[in-house]
C-alpha cells in the first residue's frame, strides 16, 4: 500500500471518531494570555527540582491558574518496570477530577484492550492545601503501562483498512484514539468533566494543575524524580477564578508534550483545518490545537522534523528567496498544502518528543515567523551536557545554577546562548537538541543541537570544564603570583592585572588561575584604589573576549563571577557606621545594602560613595524590587551604583528622572526586562546579555551592553549613546526619533530600525552603525556570514540612518521598504569615527585590525561601511514643505 | 479632584461665538414693512431681535426656537413684517451621528451653559443605533433630593497610588498635539481644572504650556511613544496605555506629513514633513504578561500614578479588562467604535469591533462574576454626545466616560470631516498651522468647554432627580432604566 494511501485511510478512519460531536466547533476558546516556559535537556537524568527554580523564577509570567510539566527519559528502576517495558510500553495517565469513575473507565478502556504491565497511583502529598497558595486540589493520577493486546490490534487494523501501516504505528494510532474516546466520554469542555487523559506516549509522563508549575513538582513529589528532559509551563489565564486542570499545558500529541508562549489569531481556522482531517480539539486552547497539529505532520504525514517546522512556521519574503531551489519547492509544496493550518499570531513553542524510531529524546523550541514572544537558547557542554530553551535568559542561569549546586561537572553558565531567527533561511527559528543513547546506555546520553535544517551547533571541544569539586589547590613551590599581584596593587594598574590574568590562563591549570582569583580577592578589600583596580580587571574579565585555550570560557566565567560576588559580599553593610570592619584600613566608600537590610536605606554619610546591591533575594517587581530601591536611593544622594546576583530582576534604572548626569549603574548577573527604559543622563553598563525592552523611550545617558540584547530595544527612544557588544533581537529601535546613537556589534534579527524618525545624521540626529561583527572561540572579531539576515531594513523611516558594515554588498534593496543605499561619504564616517573609537576603547573591537580590514586587507571605510538613508520617496510633499521653511 | 467636598464648580459665563454669523435652525426675515416698534425685541425670549437707535434688527438667528417659540414674533407683529423659515444652511450640517441639531444643542450649551430651551432636538442624534436607539425611562415621580452627588472615585483598589476623585463622571480623551493646536489642548486642560476633572494629553507629547495644569493631566503611553518621556511620566497623577482606539482599532495612528510642522517635528523629535507612524500594536506587548510588565513598568516609574488602560472593544474585551485589573490596573477605558474624528478613516469608524452599548455590559458583568468590579473604575467612551449618552452608558455598567468630539463641537467644530488634510481644521481647532491656530484664543476655548460640560451636569442631576437617585454611582449597571425602541 501506498503512503499517501495509507495516510488518507488513517485520516478517513477517524472519522467515525469525531462523527457523534457536535456540528460546528465550539469556538470559544479560553481566553489566554502569555505565559512563561522553559525546558531543559541534560546528557544524564536529573532531578525534578531543577525544573522547580526556573518555573518560581518565572511565576511573573503566569498568574498561578495553570500550571504543568512534562518529563522525558527515565530510570527504569525508579518507574518500577522492566527496562523492555519502559521502552516499549506506552505509559498512560489518566487524571481523575471525579471520584467513582475509574472502574467504569478501566472496564471499558482499558482492559478490554490492553495489557497492563505495571499500574499505580501516583504518590502525592497528602494535603494540597499544605502548599501555600494552592487553592485547587489537582487531580488523582493513575499510570499504567500498557501494550495493546495483540488480537485487539488486529481488529483495529482490520476495521480501519491500516494493513499497510507498520504495526507499531497502528498501535500508536490506537492509543491515540483510545484516549480521545476516553476523553471525548469522561471529559465535557462545558459540562461535566470527569477524568482525561494527561499523556500516553512512551517514556514520557505530563503532569498539569491548577497551580504554578512548581508546585506540580512539590505536590507530586518530584524533587528526586529523575529524568532526561523537563519542560514546564506557568500558564495566564485570564478567564475564570477557578479553572480546572485539563486547560494548563502540556499537552500531548502522542509522543511528544508541547509547552506554548503566545496565542494564535487564528485559532478558529486552525480549528476548521484539524476538522478537516477529522480532528478535533477538546480542551479549548490554542496550545491543544498545536500539539495536535504536530502529531498530524509528524505521525500521520510521516514528515521529517524540518517539515514539520516548515508547515508551522513558514519561510516568508526575502527569507525564502534566499533558499534553494530544490528547498523553495518543497517548502511551497508545504505551504500549500498547510498555510491555513499554520498558526497565526505570537507563539514560541518547546516540545519534548520521543523519537521513537531512531531511538532518541528531543527538545524542540519553534518560534514563529514574526518572532513576537521572548526565547532564548543556551547549550551547555562538557562532561555533562545540558540544552536549554527559555523564555528569558535568566530562566537559563537559573537551571544552570540549580543543575550546578547538585552536579560539579555542570557549570553555572552555558558555553553558547542565542536566539532564533523565525523562518528565516538561517536558522529556520527552531532548534532541536537530541539525545541519542551513547554504547548502549540509556542513562548516559550524547546530546547535539541542530538547527532545523540539521546545522550542528557546535562548542569547541578541546576545552575542559572547571569543576569545582576537583579541589584545585597548589602546591607550596607552585606558588607564582602573590609578589607579581601586589605590584597592579600598589600602582593601581588594573590594564595590566587585567593583562596579567588572561594571558595565564594559557599557562596556569585552573588551580593557578583559581589561586590568581582569591589572591585578586584578598587584595580587593585593602581600601577603595585596591576594590577600583581588581573590579576592573576582573569586570574586564567578565566582558571582553579572549583566548581562554584549554579551558572553558563558561568555567573563567564562572569562576570570575563567584570572586566578584564574593569581593561584593565582604563590604560593610549600609548599617554599620564604622565602614572598616572588614577591611585594613577604614578608607572605603563602598557601602552593601540587600534584601534583609532593605528597610535602613539612608543617603550616603562623608566618604560614602558606591552602594552596591545585592538583588538576590529582591523580587522582579513591584514595590519591594531592588530598582524601586536604587531609584530611592538616587534620590537620597547616592549617585554611584553596582548591581549584583540578579536572577532576571527587571526595571534598573527607570524611575530615576530626567537629569541624571553622572550617575553610573553597573548590573551584574541575570539582569531583567525593561532595563533603562526611561533612563534621561545616566549611564548603565549591563556586564552580560541584556533582556527584553532594554532602553525604551531612552532620552539621554549611555549604555554598554557587554552581551546580546532581547527584543524591542531602544523602542521609541529619543536618544542616547548605545554600545551592544553582541547582537540584538528583534525589532530594534523601532519608532526611534530624536538623536539616539547607537553601536551594534553582531547583527540583528529583523525590523531594524523601524519608523526610525530621528532627523538628520549630520544635524544632530541618530543613527545606527551595525558592524555584524562576532567573536570567534579564541576571541578574535570576525564577520558574521552576512551583516543582516533580516528581510525588513529601516521600513518606513523618515530621518537618521544606518552605517552598516558590508564591505560584500550583501545588503539589497529587496530589504528596504522605503530606505536607500548609498555610498559613505567622507563626512559620514567622520560622524561616526568618535563612536567607533569608543567602541573599540569598551569592547577591544578594533577599527584598524578588525572592522576595517576585508579578507585580511585594510580597507578604506567608504568601502567597507554603506549608508541607508530615508528614500526621497513621492510619499513626501516636496511642495507642501517649502511653506514651512526651517 | 480633591477629596474636600467643598468643591466649587465655576459659574457659566455667556461666551458667544468666534464667528460673526453663527448658524442656526431658523431663520428670521424682517421686510420693509418694519415700522420699528420694537413689539418683537419685546417678546422674544430668546434675544433674536435687537433694537438700536431707533431701527429694529434680526440679530440672533441662531437663537430663534421656531415654531416651539410660545409667543411668536412673525404672529405679533403688527404689520406682518417678520417670517421664521428653516435656515437652508443649517440642513447642510452635520451628520447621521452628530444630527446638525445635536451640533446646534451643543453649541447653545457652550454659549450659555444651559441646556437649549426648545426647538433642538439635544439628546439625541439619528444614528438608527447605539445610543440613538436607547431611551431613558422614568418610573415614578423622582425625587426632590437637592443633593445630588457626582462625583467619582478613580483609585478603587485603595493600594499605594493617588487617591483621586473627580468631581464630575466625565473626562477628556486624550487628542495629541499634532491632531490639535496648543489652544485647544490648553481649552481643554484648563476647562477639566475648573470642573474638578482630567484631560489627557493623548501621544503627541506634553507641550509645556499644560505644565500649570499637570495635576489634572493624564499622559498617553501610546504605540508611538511619541513624546513619552520619564519626566512625562512622572509628571502626572494618571498614566494611560493606549493599545488601540475604538474609532480604528487595530490601525494605529497616521499624522500625514502636511501636519508635521515644525512645533509637532520638535514635540514628537521626528523630521518635518514626513508623516509619523504609530504602529498598530505595542512592539513590545503581545500578552497579558507583557502587559503586566509593561503596567509594573509605569508604576517603577511614577509609583505613584494611577494606570488606565485604554482599549477597543473586541468580542473578548471582558478577558481583556480582567487580565488588567490583574495586571496591577486602575482604570479600563473601554472606546467604542462610535467616537473618532476625521481623522480616522471611514472604513474603520463602526466598522470594527463590538458596539460600546454591548461592551460596557460584557465588561461590566464578567467583572461582577469574578468579584472585582468594585475594585475597577470602568469608563467608556467612542461617541459620547450628550449628557443623555452619559447617564445611558452608566447605566449600561460604566462608571463614567470620556469625551473627545463634544469637546470639539463646544469649540465650534462643524464636523466637516476634514482633519486629517492639507493644514487641517478651517475652523482652527485640529490644526497645528500657527495662522489656524489664532482663530481661537484660550480664555474663549476654555469657558466654551466648560460651560457644555455646566449644562451637562445640570442635565445630569436633572436625570438622576427623574430616576429618583441621590448619587451618579446608583446609576452603574441600572439597565432596567433604559429601553430599546427596537425591542420595547
Amino acid at each position: 500500500m501506498e503512503r499517501k494511501e495509507v495516510i488518507s485511510r488513517i485520516i478517513e478512519s477517524r472519522k467515525s471518531l469525531v462523527q457523534d460531536l457536535p456540528g460546528g466547533i465550539n469556538y470559544e476558546i479560553e481566553a489566554e494570555g502569555g505565559c512563561g516556559v522553559t525546558g531543559f535537556a541534560c546528557s544524564v537524568p536529573v532531578r525534578g527540582k531543577h525544573i522547580f527554580e526556573p518555573s518560581k523564577q518565572m511565576h511573573n509570567r503566569g498568574n498561578g491558574r495553570g500550571g504543568g510539566i512534562a518529563a522525558m527519559g527515565f530510570d527504569h528502576k525508579a518507574m518500577g518496570v522492566s527496562k523492555e517495558v519502559l521502552e516499549e510500553d506506552y505509559i498512560l495517565q489518566i487524571a481523575v477530577l471525579e471520584e467513582g469513575v475509574m472502574s467504569d473507565l478501566e472496564n471499558r478502556f482499558i482492559k478490554p484492550c490492553f495489557r497492563v504491565d505495571f499500574s499505580e497511583r501516583l504518590p502525592h502529598i497528602d494535603d494540597y492545601r499544605d502548599i501555600p497558595g494552592m487553592i485547587v486540589r489537582p487531580p488523582e493520577i493513575r499510570r499504567y503501562f500498557v501494550r495493546v493486546k495483540s488480537d485487539v490490534l488486529d481488529a483495529f487494523v482490520n476495521e480501519t483498512g491500516l494493513m499497510g501501516l507498520d504495526r507499531r504505528m497502528a498501535e500508536d494510532e490506537f492509543v491515540y484514539r483510545n484516549s480521545f474516546n476516553i476523553n471525548k466520554t469522561f471529559y465535557d469542555a462545558f459540562g461535566k468533566q470527569c477524568a482525561f487523559v494527561v499523556s500516553h506516549g512512551r517514556n514520557f509522563i505530563i503532569l498539569k494543575i491548577v497551580g504554578y508549575a512548581e508546585e506540580v513538582v512539590q505536590y507530586y513529589k518530584l524533587e528526586d524524580f529523575r529524568a532526561h528532559v523537563w519542560i514546564a509551563h506557568q500558564r495566564y489565564p485570564t478567564k475564570g477564578r477557578v479553572w480546572h486542570p485539563g486547560g494548563a499545558h502540556p499537552f500531548v500529541g502522542l509522543n511528544e508534550a508541547l509547552v506554548h508562549n503566545g496565542d494564535f489569531a487564528n485559532y478558529r481556522s486552525v480549528a476548521e483545518y484539524l476538522r478537516q482531517r477529522n480532528i478535533y480539539p477538546l480542551f479549548l486552547t490554542d496550545t491543544e490545537v498545536a500539539a495536535l497539529l504536530f502529531d498530524l505532520y509528524s505521525r500521520t504525514y510521516g514528515y521529517p522534523l524540518e517539515y514539520v517546522i516548515e508547515a508551522l512556521a513558514p519561510t516568508m519574503e526575502r527569507d525564502f528567496d534566499r533558499l534553494s531551489l530544490e528547498k523553495q519547492k518543497i517548502y511551497r509544496a508545504i505551504q500549500a498544502t498547510h498555510i491555513h493550518g499554520s498558526p497565526d499570531g505570537p507563539w514560541f513553542f518547546i516540545i519534548a518528543r520521543n523519537d521513537t524510531e531512531n531511538k532518541r529524546l528531543q527538545l524542540i523550541g519553534i518560534t514563529d515567523t514574526s518572532m513576537l514572544r521572548p526565547q532564548v537558547f543556551a547549550l551547555h557542554d562538557g562532561e555533562v551536557q545540558v540544552g536549554l530553551i527559555c523564555s528569558e535568559k535568566q530562566a537559563i542561569d537559573a537551571t544552570l545554577k540549580s543543575l550546578a549546586e547538585e552536579y560539579p561537572r555542570i557549570g553555572a553558565v552555558a558555553d553558547r546562548y542565542w536566539n532564533a531567527r523565525g523562518g528565516s533561511y538561517t536558522d529556520g527559528g527552531a532548534f532541536v537538541f537530541n539525545l541519542e543513547e551513547g554504547n548502549g546506555n540509556y542513562l548516559e546520553r550524547r546530546l547535539t543541537c541542530t538547527d532545523k535544517f540539521g546545522h550542528e551547533i557546535t562548542v569547541p571541544t578541546n576545552q575542559a570544564a572547571y569543576i569545582p569539586d576537583k579541589g584545585y589547590s597548589l602546591m607550596a613551590n607552585e606558588k607564582k603570583s602573590g609578589a607579581e599581584l601586589s605590584v597592579f596593587f600598589h600602582e593601581n594598574r588594573p590594564d595590566p592585572l587585567y593583562e596579567y590574568l588572561k594571558d595565564g590562563i594559557k599557562d596556569w591549570g585552573y588551580e593557578g588561575f583559581f589561586d590568581c582569583l582569591r589572591e585578586v580577592n584578598t587584595w580587593a578589600l585593602r581600601g577603595d584604589d585596591c576594590f577600583e583596580t581588581a573590579l576592573d580587571a576582573l569586570t574586564r574579565l567578565i566582558d571582553r573576549r579572549y583566548p581562554t585555550y584549554d579551558k572553558k570560557r563558561r568555567s573563567i566565567l564562572q569562576m570570575t563571577d563567584r570572586t566578584l560576588e564574593g569581593i561584593f559580599r565582604r563590604f560593610p553593610p549600609l548599617e554599620t557606621p564604622d565602614g572598616g570592619r572588614n577591611r585594613e584600613d577604614n578608607g572605603v566608600s563602598c557601602r552593601l545594602i540587600d534584601w534583609n537590610s532593605r528597610d535602613i536605606l539612608r543617603g550616603p554619610i562623608k566618604g560614602e560613595e558606591v552602594l552596591i546591591i545585592d538583588g538576590s533575594l529582591f523580587p522582579p517587581e513591584g514595590e519591594d524590587c531592588d530598582s524601586r530601591l536604587l531609584a530611592n536611593a538616587y534620590c537620597m544622594g547616592w549617585r554611584r551604583f553596582i548591581v549584583f546576583g540578579l536572577k532576571g530582576q527587571r526595571f534598573h534604572g527607570c524611575g530615576i528622572g530626567p537629569g541624571s548626569e553622572g550617575v553610573r549603574i553597573d548590573i551584574y548577573g541575570s539582569s531583567g526586562d525593561y532595563l533603562g527604559s526611561g533612563i534621561d543622563g545616566l549611564s548603565i553598563h549591563v556586564h552580560g546579555n541584556a533582556q527584553d525592552q532594554v532602553g525604551q523611550i531612552m532620552k539621554s545617558g549611555k549604555m554598554v551592553i557587554y552581551g546580546d540584547i532581547g527584543q524591542t530595544f531602544m523602542y521609541g527612544a529619543k536618544g542616547g549613546e548605545v554600545y551592544v557588544m553582541g547582537n540584538a533581537a528583534g525589532r530594534p529601535l523601532i519608532n526611534a526619533v530624536g538623536r539616539p546613537r547607537v553601536v551594534i556589534n553582531g547583527t540583528c534579527l529583523d525590523y531594524l530600525a523601524e519608523s526610525f524618525m530621528a532627523g538628520d545624521p549630520h544635524n544632530g540626529g541618530g543613527f545606527v552603525v551595525l558592524n555584524g561583527m562576532e567573536f570567534d572561540s579564541d576571541g578574535t572579531v570576525t564577520p558574521q556570514s552576512v551583516p543582516y539576515p533580516g528581510s525588513n531594513l529601516f521600513s518606513l523611516a523618515s530621518g537618521g540612518a544606518i552605517y552598516v558594515r558590508d564591505p560584500h554588498r550583501t545588503v539589497d534593496d529587496q530589504q528596504l521598504n522605503g530606505g536607500e543605499i548609498v555610498p559613505l561619504e567622507r563626512r559620514d564616517w567622520e560622524l561616526v569615527l568618535p563612536y567607533l573609537q569608543e567602541n573599540e576603547r569598551l569592547f577591544g573591537i578594533s577599527i584598524e585590525d578588525a572592522l576595517l580590514r576585508v579578507s585580511g586587507e585594510k580597507r578604506d571605510p567608504l568601502e567597507v561601511y554603506r549608508k541607508v538613508q530615508p528614500g526621497k520617496g513621492e510619499t513626501i510633499a516636496e511642495d507642501g514643505l517649502e511653506e514651512w521653511g526651517k | 479632584m480633591s477629596s474636600q467636598s467643598d468643591f466649587q464648580f465655576p459659574e457659566a459665563v455667556r461666551t458667544r461665538s468666534r464667528f460673526r454669523n453663527p448658524i442656526g435652525k431658523f431663520r428670521v426675515n424682517r421686510t420693509g414693512d418694519c415700522i420699528a416698534c420694537g413689539k418683537c425685541v419685546e417678546i422674544c425670549p430668546h434675544g433674536v431681535h435687537v433694537e438700536r437707535r431707533g431701527r429694529v434688527f434680526v440679530e440672533n438667528n441662531y437663537l430663534c426656537v421656531g415654531t416651539e417659540c410660545p409667543e411668536p414674533c412673525y404672529k405679533t407683529c403688527p404689520v406682518q413684517a417678520l417670517s421664521v423659515r428653516r435656515n437652508p444652511v443649517f440642513d447642510t450640517l452635520g451628520d447621521f451621528r452628530w444630527t446638525n441639531e445635536l451640533l446646534a444643542g451643543t453649541w447653545y450649551m457652550a454659549e450659555f451653559g444651559e441646556p437649549p430651551p426648545a426647538g433642538l432636538e439635544y439628546k439625541v442624534g439619528n444614528s438608527g443605533g447605539g445610543f440613538d436607539k436607547l431611551r431613558l425611562i422614568f418610573k415614578g415621580n423622582g425625587s426632590r433630593l437637592e443633593d445630588i452627588d457626582l462625583n467619582l472615585e478613580l483609585n478603587r483598589r485603595n493600594d499605594n497610588a493617588h487617591r483621586i476623585r473627580i468631581e464630575f463622571p466625565v473626562y477628556g480623551g486624550g487628542m495629541s498635539y499634532g491632531s490639535v493646536s496648543v489652544t485647544t489642548m490648553v481649552s481643554r486642560a484648563r476647562a477639566a481644572a475648573a470642573l474638578g476633572t482630567f484631560s489627557c494629553t493623548g501621544e503627541g507629547g506634553y507641550p509645556d504650556e499644560l505644565k500649570p495644569y499637570d495635576d489634572h493631566m493624564i499622559t498617553q503611553v501610546a504605540t508611538g511613544l511619541f513624546g513619552v518621556k520619564e519626566e512625562t511620566i512622572q509628571r502626572v497623577k494618571i498614566v494611560e496605555f493606549k493599545y488601540a482606539q475604538g474609532a480604528k482599532p487595530g490601525l494605529g495612528g497616521h499624522l500625514l506629513g502636511d501636519k508635521v510642522t515644525p512645533g509637532v517635528a520638535r514635540m514628537r523629535e521626528a523630521v518635518v514633513g514626513y508623516p509619523l507612524f504609530s504602529p498598530f500594536p505595542f512592539h513590545s506587548v503581545y500578552s497579558v504578561e507583557d502587559h503586566k510588565k509593561h503596567v509594573d513598568w509605569i508604576k517603577s516609574i511614577n509609583p505613584k500614578a494611577l494606570v488606565s488602560v485604554k482599549v477597543s472593544t473586541p468580542t473578548d474585551v471582558d478577558m481583556v479588562a480582567v487580565g488588567s485589573y490583574y495586571a496591577g490596573a486602575h482604570i479600563i477605558h473601554l472606546d467604542g467604535s462610535y467616537g473618532g474624528t476625521g481623522a480616522a478613516p471611514d472604513i474603520a469608524k463602526k466598522n470594527i469591533a463590538m458596539p460600546i452599548e454591548y461592551a460596557v455590559p460584557k465588561v461590566h458583568r464578567f467583572l461582577q462574576e469574578e468579584g472585582v468590579r468594585d475594585k475597577m473604575t470602568v469608563i467608556a467612551s467612542g461617541g459620547i454626545r450628550t449628557p443623555h449618552d452619559v447617564a445611558k452608558i452608566i447605566a449600561l455598567g460604566a462608571d463614567g466616560v470620556c469625551t473627545g468630539t463634544a469637546d470639539l463641537v463646544a469649540l465650534e467644530c462643524v464636523r466637516c470631516q476634514n482633519c486629517e488634510s492639507g493644514r487641517g481644521c478651517a475652523r482652527g481647532i485640529a490644526t497645528t498651522d500657527p495662522e489656524l491656530s489664532e482663530l481661537m484664543n484660550i480664555e474663549w476655548g476654555t469657558q466654551r468647554i466648560i460651560n457644555m460640560y455646566l449644562a451637562w451636569r445640570k442635565e445630569l442631576i436633572r436625570i438622576l432627580k427623574k430616576l429618583g437617585m441621590k448619587s451618579i454611582k446608583e446609576l452603574t449597571g441600572r439597565a432596567d432604566c433604559l429601553i430599546h425602541l427596537d425591542y420595547m
